[in-house]
């Protein structure tokens, strides 16, 4: 049969922002096939450079559109540990909040699209109209919906709004009430089963090669590998969850997990509700005098948490200027985006070619950045 | 969960079917869009009434999306300027930094979020209280305490220790330690608001910000540039840069003057020579003559200097200075800055004819014929006498001839002026209680006990002098009869003074702000045996010849000059200072300045 | 720094370190000759440190110096090891660390093209990855201006403010 160049994206339902895979095809069966990033470049690195350390915080959350408060997070930490700030203790619990609800948003958008590459729409508006839920929350304690700018360095911006409290935990009742019918809808499908199972499997010797961190990781390797638990940051070590983890990686395990996982987000955000000191200081200083002449003192950090997608990092460097240094990010899901898809795509079909993008949780811009 | 197949579970999502859809409709969107939350980021409303148009929201922003537009109409005043910041929504990325930085709370952000147009030009917009579209929406995202990106507080300066520091004239302020000066300098926000209000728009934010990078040097090229006394400057400047200074709309304003004060006493003595003597020029463009060497002929002089002219300066006493050499006493100002501003006056090559009285040594019509042009800036050294009984007494004193002479003996050339242990002082500016606080320094020297009167018409509250003269002369121990004025002398048989006569007085605040002090028929007797008077002084214009002094124009003491300097009718006599402006130091340096390129100028125009 | 301390000191005993950083307690930054990088690096992939998390650098153009930074973890003592070397600015080159991490391959195109660094045994990081038809300077060094490039590069736009302030003079 006649090998035929394809290109999967930009522009695709089943792609995950402007992002491409360069294919060459054989039937339905993929020979080869290469990543195509740079669609989604804003040289965030290279702008980071060139901004204040405070205005940076409009520009970071910016990398990854559905889960931008990881970004926040990381420069955060990277920030206070250079400087050798203490965080007030009631900021560490509302950062827990703030990551966990952005993780519960994420995966509800992931469980809800991975309908897309199945043909099953239905889920993507759930998932979509289920975040929007998640999207107001936010709103409301951040002033916005979804580049949040909430988590700054030495705290977080603002203390939470009289009564949000309630309002969440209303709100997880209820996401959790939806997640059975999520499952129903997607994971019990008949359909969805014959595609997923035992479908783009992701072995032991792959993660490591690759690199792949996060659900892809841990349920390949059979071990709690998650930020949370090996570094635990904020105050994770007060709370108790536990995470799943396998040795069969498959496309329906990986968003299997998802559930497992929003479960146990939903169960630390109620924890984190009940533990965190219900008043006292949100924030503290990083510096002397106005913002425009914030200075960190001078080093190389690296920081990183637990974002849906894995692992997710920032290297920061300081000068000890009013602008950083330099800023590294490790975005997740990029060594299952680029090298993954150029060394393991191959051999699947076509249309399972979203479903790896989607399980894997590639997402495009924190590659390109 | 059940993780079996079942091709019945995706069907109980049918029953959504006969649900309404949370999606809100197409036709509802305008009509009745989604209220935001009461935190939310959306257009900005901006306050007029409130902003001081200092920028600081486009200098924060991140993606450059604000710029300051100059409104015709509004007028540049202390702490404001005529502009206010227009936002392009192409750029902004509500990130509200701008609200969370204002310096005057007048940006918020409010619960509007909808602008559709094809024009992209209406996206660029001038944010006011109504609104993108003038409709009126609610308030949400604005600044809290916790959001704040200012600091508010300023960082102290090391003094010396309160208890004892008037057994001495050890100056009082020891400056700042470099850790507080770079704290304070980081505070300024550069919006360059306080050099429209310093008297010789001084390049403020420019040498804050060489305090900030620690580069003194070019600290004091910036400082040298509007004025080469900083070191007196630095020290008793009236400072009202940080009356206007915009982080004083919320806080406590920059600490401007000893920012200044920092930069003259860490730079290294050879970069400060350098910094005042590079930029004199080698080349002679004529003569100027200066009347008096304060601080308005110094200015003057030295700035001559910078523009190729010869100078010489006459002075009466026997020391440059003027004011600051025989005014200002040591424990405010000490001899060495007097002194180092002075030498690199001299360094840059101006020259100073000391003991030398205009008027009596040398008439104006032989300078006139000397030099190009002649500077007059005299001062004010005659001291006024209030209108009451017996106030022509040998034993009453006068604030110039005794701080003169306390100058001369804390500099080690002069005997301790002698005094009595319990005296009089009457006043209320910032000169009586130099003198109040000289005279108790003076008795504690030379007796274990002090005894100063301190009488003023006003309250404390409405005192002329500064805040801290009044609380620092109150915890050294001189003693207030505030609320009375002064009505006669009392003088004995033997015709020494025992006291002072005073009526009381009592100051009321009208509707309108304005404090009108009446006094009463009752009267009280403040004893004392010796009077110090420090109520004002006047010029002396004896220098004038006759037929000068009738074509002049002299109002309130105060000679009539054009804006360069000039006086009117004369056009080769320039004056400046307490003669033609007052009140203070810096004004006096800058008509100095203002007069030095106003000479150049008339001097550049005749050689033509 | 308890549970890094004993990792340092293995390490100390069989490479030559020049520097040790510990930035926080599951931290530890090492300068090390670039002679040793890969040997340290198979030691510590050996030692449990399995995943590399991101290999990046930066451009102290002072010094005319490139640093690499090798960030490698540690998933059971969940221990970052940044491994720095230094590389002379002008025609900067190494050697590829893919045999002992096949997933630098990318990262090291990244950088590749981000720095123009060479890396010596990965073809692949020759070809460019996030920018089509570049013509300049790599663009994470500090010597090349954005801004400059975008002015050169594209038209500027002219906003006309078509609002008319409507202000009555204050006095």
């Amino acid at each position: 049969m006649k090998e035929v160049k394809l290109f999967l994206g930009p522009q695709h339902p089943g792609m995950h922002g402007n992002y491409s895979a360069h294919m060459y095809v054989e039937g339905d069966i993929i020979n080869k096939s290469y990543a195509l990033p740079g669609m989604l470049h804003r040289g965030f690195e290279k702008l980071m450079e060139r901004r204040h350390w405070m205005g940076n915080l409009a520009l970071i959350p910016r990398i990854c559109v559905i889960e931008p408060d990881p970004n926040e997070m990381v420069y955060a930490m990277s920030i206070e540990k250079l400087a050798a700030i203490e965080v007030p203790e009631r900021a560490h619990w509302i950062r827990m909040i703030i990551l966990e609800l952005a993780r519960l948003a994420a995966n509800l958008m992931s469980i809800g699209g991975i309908g897309a590459p199945v043909g099953l729409y239905t889920s993507v508006y759930w998932g979509v109209a289920d975040r929007d839920l998640i999207l107001d929350i936010f709103e409301k304690i951040t002033g916005a919906r979804v580049y949040h700018m909430y988590i700054v360095p030495g705290g977080v911006r603002k203390d939470l709004p009289e009564g949000i409290e309630e309002e969440i935990l209303d709100l997880l009742d209820y996401i959790e009430g939806r997640l059975p019918e999520f499952y129903d809808l997607v994971m019990r499908s008949p359909i969805f089963q014959t595609r997923t199972r035992d479908n783009i499997l992701l072995p032991e010797e792959v993660v490591w090669e690759l690199g792949v961190t996060g659900i892809g990781m841990r349920s390949a390797v059979n071990r709690e590998y998650d930020i949370r638990k090996v570094k635990p940051y904020a105050r994770y070590d007060q709370v108790e969850f536990s995470l799943p983890y396998g040795p069969y990686s498959d496309a329906f395990t990986r968003v299997d997990f998802k559930y497992i996982e929003m479960a146990q987000s939903i169960s630390i955000i109620r924890q984190s509700i009940e533990k965190m000191p219900k008043d006292g200081p949100v924030r503290a200083k990083i510096a002397t005098g106005s913002a425009l002449r914030w200075q960190v003192p001078p080093g190389m950090v690296y920081s990183c948490v637990e974002s849906a997608r894995g692992e997710y990092g920032y290297l920061v460097v300081s000068d000890g200027g009013e602008m950083p240094y330099r800023i590294a990010v490790r975005g997740s899901s990029y060594p299952q985006g680029l090298m993954g898809v150029e060394k393991y795509l191959p051999g699947h079909r076509i249309d399972d070619a979203s479903l790896w993008m989607d399980t894997m949780g590639v997402c495009a811009p924190e590659i390109d950045r | 969960m059940m993780k079996n197949k079942s091709m019945f579970s995706p069907l109980r999502a049918w029953k959504y079917l006969v649900k309404e859809p949370i999606t809100i409709p197409m036709e509802r969107i305008f009509d009745h869009p989604r209220e935001a939350s009461d935190n939310y980021r959306g257009f900005h409303v901006n306050d007029w009434d409130k902003c001081v148009g200092c920028g600081t929201c486009g200098e924060i922003c991140p993606t450059n999306a604000i710029t300051m537009l100059p409104i015709e109409g509004l007028r540049e005043t202390d702490g404001h300027k005529p502009e206010r910041p227009a936002i392009d929504y192409g750029r902004c990325s509500f990130c509200a930094l701008c609200v969370d930085i204002c310096t005057s709370d007048s940006l918020s952000m409010s619960k509007e979020y909808l602008h559709i147009s094809k024009d992209a030009d209406s996206f660029y917009f001038l944010p006011d209280a109504r609104g993108m579209h003038q409709t009126a929406f609610d308030t949400a995202y604005s600044r809290d305490e916790v959001s704040e990106l200012l600091d508010l507080e300023r960082y102290e300066i090391q003094e010396i220790p309160h208890e004892n520091r008037n057994l001495s004239f050890t100056e009082l302020i020891k400056g700042y330690s470099r850790e507080m000066a770079l704290a304070e300098a980081s505070r300024c926000v550069e919006c360059g608001v306080c050099t429209y209000t310093c008297p010789a728009h001084m390049n403020i934010p420019e040498y804050i910000r060489s305090v900030w990078t620690e580069d003194l040097k070019e600290g004091a090229q910036w400082l040298y540039e509007t004025n080469p006394l900083s070191n007196v400057c630095g020290r008793i400047c009236t400072h009202k840069c940080e009356t206007a200074c915009v982080i004083g709309q919320r806080g406590e304003p920059v600490a401007i003057r000893w920012l200044k004060r920092y930069i003259v006493d860490n730079t290294p003595e050879g970069d400060f020579v350098e910094a005042a003597t590079a930029r004199v020029s080698r080349q002679v463009n004529g003569r100027v003559g200066i009347i008096g060497s304060g601080p308005a002929g110094l200015s003057c002089g030295y700035y001559l200097r910078t523009m190729g002219y010869e100078v010489d300066i006459y002075e009466e006493k026997e020391l440059p200075g003027g004011v600051i050499r025989y005014g200002a006493p040591e424990y405010r100002l000490p001899e060495a800055s007097v002194k180092a501003d002075i030498d690199n006056i001299e360094r840059a090559g101006v020259k100073f004819i000391t003991s030398t009285k205009v008027g009596r040594d040398i008439t104006l019509e032989q300078m006139k014929d000397k030099y190009d042009a002649v500077f007059s800036a005299s001062g004010y050294w005659i001291p006024r006498k209030l209108k009451i009984d017996n106030v022509d007494h040998p034993g009453i004193r006068f604030s110039p001839h005794f701080l003169a002479e306390a100058r001369d003996f804390t500099r080690g050339k002069g005997p301790m002026p002698e005094f009595h242990q319990d005296v009089i002082v009457i006043g209320g500016g910032d000169v009586s209680f130099d003198v109040a606080r000289t005279l108790n320094r003076f008795q504690l020297m030379t007796n274990a006990r002090a005894i100063v009167r301190f009488i003023a018409r006003k309250p404390e509250e409405h005192l002329a002098a500064s805040r801290e003269e009044v609380v620092e002369a109150k915890e050294e121990g001189v003693i207030y009869h505030l609320d009375r004025s002064p009505t006669a002398v009392l003088v004995d048989d033997k015709g020494d003074i025992y006291g002072v006569e005073v009526a009381v007085c009592e100051t009321v605040v009208d509707d309108r702000g304005r404090a009108k002090t009446v006094c009463s028929e009752e009267k009280e007797i403040i004893r004392g045996t010796e009077v110090y008077m420090a109520v004002g002084n006047d010029p002396d214009f004896v220098y004038f010849p006759e037929e000068m002094m009738e074509a002049l124009t002299i109002e309130n003491n105060k000679i009539a000059i054009n804006e360069k300097g000039q006086v009117e009718g004369f056009e080769w006599l320039f004056a400046g200072g307490d003669i033609v402006r007052g009140p203070d130091i810096i004004s006096a340096v800058a008509d100095g300045h203002q007069a030095a390129v106003g000479i150049d100028e008339y001097l550049m125009n005749r050689k033509k | 720094m308890n549970s890094t301390n004993k990792l340092v000191e293995e390490i100390r005993q069989r490479f030559e370190i020049i520097d040790v950083i510990h930035p926080d307690d599951q931290q530890v930054i090492l300068d090390i000759d670039k002679m040793h990088l890969h040997t340290l690096l198979s030691h510590l992939k050996a030692d449990g440190f399995r995943q590399l998390s991101l290999l990046s650098a930066v451009d102290w153009i002072k010094d005319n110096i490139f640093e690499l930074v090798y960030i490698v973890f540690n998933w059971d003592t969940g221990v970052h090891v940044l491994a720095r070397v230094k590389l002379p600015r002008d025609n900067p080159r190494f050697r590829t660390i893919t045999p002992i991490y096949p997933g630098a391959q990318y990262y090291e195109r990244d950088v590749h093209e981000f720095f123009g660094i060479e890396f010596e045994g990965n073809p692949m990081s020759y070809k460019p990855l996030f920018l089509e038809l570049w013509d300049e300077m790599p663009p994470m060094r500090k010597d090349f201006d954005p801004e400059a490039y975008s002015r050169e590069k594209f038209p500027e736009r002219v906003y006309v403010p078509h609002f008319v302030p409507k202000v009555e003079v204050i006095e």
